[in-house]
């Protein structure tokens, strides 16, 4: 069965050969350990004074002739990683979030600050500093917001060229450049002050939801266009204990963003899946309300029970996930625990279909051989009918 | 109780930012000293929204929103009580540990701990346990708070409690843990003195280790 069409049936709830494998993107260590190259230059090559000079005085001008096309390179790479490691379903991610301020730092188009940093491996990376946008004034002059038919076409080309190449070895799950709606906004305007623009700046809120929902939707009409069938959106609502807002907040304020962006993906034959890191159980019933086809995540280090989700919305929605970052895909743990662990998701999980394995989200600590381990596994154990 | 105090109970309960300061004006035009008011109308207004919040009709936006709240309030009263009398439970050093940059979980227990009558130092995140022993010695305090959310970072945990032990403080500073990686067992594994997974619980667990 070709990966695509295990993933669309596990997606709708019909009969496969084998539990489908899932891979929420790959990070810098585990990409260079499948191609054994650097996904980006070293951090040295930009902190060092002639890069920084120049990064000083042009900052916004370098971003197109220089940082995009890393990105770019550095997205394919992390695409072919994760099919050379031979996942049926890999999500795939065009990135042109990013605009280069100065040496030291890079904003989002979509308001938030980052810190250009080593990521303790020698590789370049960034880390959210906080939100660029404080007050009305700041919404109103911020001067990144992207035009959303322009960065739909060039994602619809790099979509384009991705399919070509690789599409007919996997499933590729597309986002392109545009971030949950509800994250989005978090980011850019800092979680403590998000309750009180929710109170005293309706307005404001609500038009960005409006211009996120507009970026979400081009985008990814724009990667179905260049032939992406499964598309990816991500939104973290939940942590560890529980969602971080009251769900029927989150169900005002984003549900019909959501539901029409789903309805959308639904009318031109696509399926949408949903990650959301987090203890979710209360948010699920929503999720399903507004269409998903599949959730991601089911964070094994929160209080999410992924076996008692399986027997209330087992038949309703398509669970993905399960396989745990914070110590089984790790250099810590042995082989045998990676093996009992996916013959245990996969014996409760696995009957009665509607269920992917993978990771619970990307980490640069996963070595490249834990997750050949549970690849094996998952080949040998996840065969219908399940047999463990 | 004064029905103007339960007011200002009502007021942090339900979360209402724009009356908060007119309800701590009237307590204050009735003669009510600050510190009752603090005590009977905004901390009780708070251990309403903590319970709230564990039984689930309260979410995290919630709790956030009861802090902000209770800042509107606070330097109303602040500017009439005693000076020390904020801050009167102890010094708090907070931090995110080294290589972890999550800020949420710790700016929101900086919070609750702060209206709850705690000084906080907050060092921010991505911490070395080097700064957070010499905060602990710069300001005297002797319970320190370290979330850390990445697995891959919870070294740092150890880092801290082998610094305060190996500075010879380990009997008088305490350390608390918290954050989406924590959890009891991590506490225990680590040599912490408490763990919360909650901000509710983080005061609970200042409260309980303080007065020890
Ligand atoms: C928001 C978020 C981010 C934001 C952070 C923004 C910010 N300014 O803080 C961004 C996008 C930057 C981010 C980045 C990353 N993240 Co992140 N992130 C989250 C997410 C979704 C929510 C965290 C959060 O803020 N929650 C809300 C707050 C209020 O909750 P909290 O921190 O748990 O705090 C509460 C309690 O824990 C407690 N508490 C917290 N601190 C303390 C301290 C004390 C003393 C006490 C008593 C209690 C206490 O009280 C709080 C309130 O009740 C979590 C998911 C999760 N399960 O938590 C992932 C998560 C923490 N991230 C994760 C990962 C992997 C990453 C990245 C590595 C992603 C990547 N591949 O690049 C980077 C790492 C960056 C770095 N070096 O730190 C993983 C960690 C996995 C692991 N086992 O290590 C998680 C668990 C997601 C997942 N599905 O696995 N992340």
């Amino acid at each position: 069965m070709h990966p695509t069409e295990r993933i669309i049936r596990t997606l709708e709830g019909k009969p496969v050969d084998r539990v489908p494998t899932f891979c929420p993107l790959v990070e810098d260590r585990t990409f260079n350990e499948v191609l054994g190259q650097p996904l980006i230059p070293p951090h040295k090559a930009i902190d060092n004074p002639i890069t920084r000079f120049f990064m000083d005085t042009w900052g916004p001008r370098l971003t197109k002739p220089i940082l995009q096309p890393i990105l770019n390179i550095g997205m394919e790479k992390r695409i072919k990683a994760q099919q050379l490691l031979g996942f049926d379903a890999a999500w795939s991610m065009y990135e042109e979030t990013f605009i280069i301020r100065d040496s030291k730092t890079m904003v989002r188009f979509s308001g938030s600050v980052y810190d250009i940093i080593d990521d303790g491996f020698g590789n370049s990376s960034y880390m959210y500093r906080g939100p660029g946008i404080t007050s009305r004034e700041e919404f109103e002059a911020w001067p990144y917001w992207p035009v959303s038919d322009e960065i739909a076409h060039r994602g619809y080309k790099f979509f384009q060229k991705m399919m070509k190449k690789y599409g007919g070895k996997m499933c590729l799950c597309g986002q392109a450049s545009a971030y949950g709606i509800q994250e989005s906004l978090l980011w850019a305007l800092g979680f403590e002050r998000m309750p009180i623009w929710f109170m005293k700046e309706k307005d404001l809120v609500q038009r960005y939801i409006d211009m996120a929902e507009e970026l979400c939707m081009k985008t990814i009409m724009a990667m179905m266009d260049a032939g992406v069938i499964v598309i990816l959106q991500s939104d973290d609502f939940a942590f560890k204990s529980g969602p971080m807002m009251n769900p029927k907040l989150i169900d005002r304020l984003f549900g019909a963003s959501y539901k029409r962006i789903i309805k959308a993906v639904h009318d031109r034959g696509g399926k949408l899946i949903f990650h959301s890191c987090g203890d979710n159980t209360l948010l699920f019933d929503i999720f399903i309300k507004w269409g998903v086809d599949g959730l991601h995540a089911y964070e094994n280090t929160s209080n999410v029970d992924i076996f008692k989700e399986k027997e209330i919305h087992g038949d309703q929605v398509t669970i993905i996930g399960g396989v745990g970052i914070d110590y089984l895909l790790t250099d810590r743990s042995k082989d045998e625990e990676i093996v009992d662990e996916v013959k245990k998701l996969i014996k409760n999980l696995g009957p009665g279909g509607r269920f992917m394995i993978g990771p619970i989200h990307s980490m640069s600590s996963i070595p490249a051989d834990k997750l050949r381990v549970m690849l094996d596994a998952i080949k040998k154990y996840g065969k219908y009918p399940i047999s463990v | 109780m004064k029905e103007s105090l339960i007011s200002v109970q009502k007021a942090v309960n339900e979360l209402m930012f724009d009356e908060i300061k007119g309800l701590v004006f009237a307590c204050l035009d009735e003669g009510i000293p600050p510190l009752e008011i603090i005590e009977a109308g905004i901390s009780k207004g708070l251990e309403l929204v903590g319970e709230q919040f564990e039984t689930g009709t309260y979410f995290l936006a919630d709790l956030v929103m009861a802090g902000e709240v209770v800042k509107e309030a606070m330097p109303i009263l602040e500017e009439k009580m005693d000076p020390g009398a904020a801050g009167q439970k102890g010094k708090i050093v907070l931090a995110t540990v080294e290589g972890d940059i999550h800020e949420i979980g710790k700016n929101i227990v900086g919070m609750l701990l702060n209206v709850n009558g705690y000084e906080v130092i907050d060092l921010g995140v991505d911490v070395s346990a080097g700064k957070i022993l010499a905060a602990v010695k710069e300001t005297g305090a002797r319970l320190i708070g370290l979330s850390a959310l990445l697995s891959t970072m919870i070294g740092g945990i150890k880092e801290v409690v082998d610094s305060v032990v190996e500075a010879g403080l380990k009997d008088h500073v305490k350390v608390v843990i918290g954050g989406a990686c924590t959890s009891e067992q991590l506490k225990e594994e680590m040599g912490a003195d408490g763990y919360g997974e909650t901000a509710v619980q983080a005061v609970k667990i200042f409260d309980k280790l303080s007065a020890t």
